[in-house]
C-alpha cells in the first residue's frame, strides 16, 4: 500500500487540562472517504480540529504525506492543501455568498475566478444566490456553501465535521451526494458523522472512537456489518 | 424654523465627531473583542499630534473650507501618530496578556490614565486652540435661511464625510475589507480559511484608531483642546456605539448621527416650555439610548450586518 495522504500517529490532545484523544491512530488513504463514529463525547471532531491545527496535539504526530503538520497554524495549513469544514457557524453570515466563495480563496496564487466559477457550476444553488447574504441560506444551502468555500482552495485532503447535522434526512442524502461527488473529483475526505449508518454507507473505510481512541477500525462495509459495533455503536443490529 | 435648522446643522458637526469615534470603538469591539476604555484619549492622542504638526506645517500656503492646507497636512500626522500609538499598544500590551474580555477592558482603562497623564506631563492641563482664525457664519446661509453655519463646520463634516465614505469603499469593495468583515463575523472560521487574522487586527487598530485621532482633532477644532476631551466624549461614543448594535460598524455610524442629533437638539426642549437645560443633553441621549434598547435589545443595526 503506497503512504498514506493524512497520517495521525499516538496523539494526545484536548481543550486546556481536558484531555479527550488518547493515544489516537488513523491514517486516511489517497483518493478514499474516512468516516469517523461514535459516541458523543467520544472525540471526533476534536480529531479533525488537532489535525487543522486549531488545537495542538500534545504529544505525537500529525502528517501530510510525510510533512509533520501538528501544531501548524490553521491559516498555513490551509495552504498546503487540507481543508476544513467545520460543524457549525461554517459560513460568514453577514457576508454575501459570493464574498464567502472569495473569502474561501484568499490563500490562493490565483486562478480564484476559474475555480470560483467552476464552483457555481457545480452548485447551481449558489449561482442563484450570489448576493444574498449567507444567514439566509436554509441548513442545506448553508452546508453546500461551508463545502464550496472549502473546495476554493481546490485541497488533497477535506475533513469534514458532520455534514448532517441539524439537516432534514432528505436534505442530508443531498449533502452525503454531494461529499460523494467532491471525492469521486480527487479530493480525500476525512468526515466525522453521528448518523454512523449514513456515514459509513458512503465512506471506503470507517474508525469507530471511543474515549479518545480508536476501538474498531476497517472498511466502512465490514463495520456495518459486524454485530459488536453494530450493538455498541451503530444503535442496534447489524443490517443483515 | 431658522431655530431647528440650525440645531440641526450643529447636530450634524456634533455626530460627525461622535461617527469618527464610535466606528472604531465598534471595530475593536467587533474584532478584538472587548470594549477599549483608551479609545477617547486615542482620540486625544490624535488631536495633540495634530497640535504639535501644525506647529511645523501651519505655515502652509492655501486652504480649504477656510482651513489652511496645513491644517489637512496635520490631520493626517495626527492619525498616523495614534494609529502608530493603538498598534504599539496592542503589540506590547493587550496581545501578550491572556485575558477575557473583562480583563482587557479593565487594561484598557489603565492604558487611557498612561495615554493622558502622559499628554498632562507633555503639554499640561491648560486649554489649546489651533492656531487658525475663526472666521464668522457663512453670509449666503446667513441671509438666506438665518442659519449660523462656519467654514469650519462645513470643513468637519465634509471631512467625516470623506473618511467615512473611503471606509465603506474599504469594506464593501476591497479583498482586505472582506478579510476584515469577515474576521468580525467569524473569526475561526477567517483563521479556517486562510485569513491572516493576527494582520487584520493590526490594520482594524490603525483604522479605528485613525477615524478616532480625526475625531478628536474635529472635536477640538470645533471646542478647544485639553488632554481630557477624549474621555470626556467617551461616554457619548458608548452610546452611539451601544445605540447602534455593538460590533457593527454601519450601526456605529447610524448611532452616532442619531446621539449626536439629540445631543444638539436639546435645546428645543426649552423652546417649547420644557425646563431641561442643555447641561441635560448627554443624560437626554442616555435615555434615548435606553429607549431604543427596551425595543430593540440588539441596537438599531444589531440585526443588519
Amino acid at each position: 500500500m503506497s503512504q498514506p495522504i493524512l497520517t495521525v500517529e499516538g496523539v494526545d490532545s484536548g481543550y486546556g487540562e481536558v484531555q479527550v484523544l488518547d493515544d489516537l491512530s488513523l491514517t486516511l488513504e489517497e483518493g478514499e472517504i474516512a468516516c469517523l463514529v461514535g459516541p458523543n463525547g467520544a472525540g471526533k471532531s476534536t480529531v479533525l480540529k488537532t489535525v487543522f491545527g486549531m488545537l495542538e496535539p500534545w504529544t505525537g504526530s500529525v502528517r501530510l504525506g510525510d510533512r509533520e503538520i501538528g501544531g501548524m497554524a490553521p491559516e498555513d495549513i490551509v495552504r498546503i492543501g487540507v481543508g476544513y469544514v467545520p460543524q457549525t457557524e461554517n459560513v460568514f453570515g453577514s457576508l454575501t455568498i459570493d464574498e464567502n466563495l472569495r473569502m474561501g480563496g484568499v490563500a490562493r496564487d490565483g486562478g480564484l475566478e476559474e475555480v470560483v466559477t467552476e464552483l457555481y457550476d457545480r452548485f447551481p444553488i449558489l449561482d442563484e444566490k450570489r448576493t444574498a447574504k449567507a444567514k439566509t441560506l436554509s441548513g442545506g444551502q448553508r452546508q453546500v456553501l461551508a463545502f464550496a468555500r472549502a473546495l476554493v482552495m481546490e485541497p488533497d485532503v477535506l475533513l469534514i465535521d458532520e455534514p448532517s447535522a441539524g439537516l432534514a434526512p432528505n436534505t442530508a442524502a443531498e449533502v452525503f451526494e454531494d461529499v460523494v461527488t467532491v471525492n469521486e473529483l480527487g479530493t480525500s475526505i476525512l468526515m466525522v458523522e453521528q448518523n454512523a449508518r449514513e456515514g459509513l454507507g458512503i465512506s471506503d473505510r470507517g474508525f469507530v472512537l471511543d474515549q479518545g481512541s480508536v476501538e474498531f477500525e476497517g472498511d466502512a462495509a465490514s463495520l456495518l456489518d459486524d454485530p459488536e459495533v453494530s450493538r455498541l455503536y451503530l444503535g442496534g443490529e447489524s443490517r443483515h | 424654523m431658522a431655530q431647528i435648522l440650525q440645531y440641526l446643522a450643529n447636530g450634524l458637526v456634533y455626530s460627525s465627531i461622535i461617527i469618527l469615534g464610535s466606528i472604531g470603538l465598534s471595530l475593536v469591539y467587533s474584532i478584538a473583542d472587548f470594549a477599549n476604555f483608551a479609545h477617547g484619549d486615542t482620540m486625544t492622542v490624535g488631536a495633540y499630534g495634530a497640535f504639535v504638526a501644525f506647529g511645523l506645517f501651519g505655515g502652509m500656503g492655501g486652504s480649504l473650507l477656510g482651513l489652511p492646507l496645513g491644517f489637512y497636512v496635520s490631520l493626517l500626522v495626527g492619525m498616523a501618530l495614534a494609529a502608530a500609538i493603538a498598534v504599539l499598544t496592542h503589540l506590547a500590551v493587550y496581545e501578550p496578556l491572556d485575558t477575557d474580555s473583562i480583563g482587557l477592558l479593565i487594561t484598557s482603562i489603565g492604558v487611557a490614565f498612561v495615554y493622558r497623564a502622559s499628554l498632562m506631563g507633555v503639554f499640561g492641563t491648560d486649554f489649546l486652540q489651533y492656531d487658525i482664525t475663526r472666521s464668522g457664519p457663512i453670509p449666503f446661509l446667513l441671509e438666506n435661511f438665518d442659519v449660523a453655519i462656519t467654514q469650519r463646520d462645513v470643513a468637519i463634516v465634509v471631512s467625516a464625510a470623506v473618511l467615512v465614505g473611503s471606509l465603506h469603499f474599504l469594506l464593501q469593495r476591497t479583498t482586505l475589507g472582506r478579510k476584515m468583515r469577515a474576521t468580525a463575523d467569524n473569526p475561526d472560521l477567517a483563521r479556517v480559511s486562510g485569513i491572516r487574522t493576527d494582520r487584520v487586527i493590526l490594520v482594524m487598530w490603525v483604522i479605528g484608531s485613525a477615524l478616532a485621532a480625526a475625531g478628536g482633532v474635529f472635536l477640538a477644532l470645533y471646542s478647544q483642546l485639553d488632554p481630557r476631551i477624549g474621555f470626556g466624549i467617551l461616554l457619548v461614543v458608548f452610546a452611539a456605539v451601544i445605540v447602534g448594535g455593538i460590533g457593527s460598524v454601519y450601526g456605529a455610524m447610524l448611532g452616532g448621527l442619531l446621539i449626536g442629533m439629540i445631543h444638539e437638539l436639546t435645546p428645543l426642549l426649552g423652546d417649547v416650555g420644557i425646563p431641561i437645560g442643555t447641561a441635560y443633553a448627554p443624560a437626554i441621549a442616555f435615555v434615548i439610548m435606553v429607549a431604543v434598547l427596551l425595543v430593540k435589545p440588539r441596537g438599531i443595526a444589531g440585526d443588519l450586518t
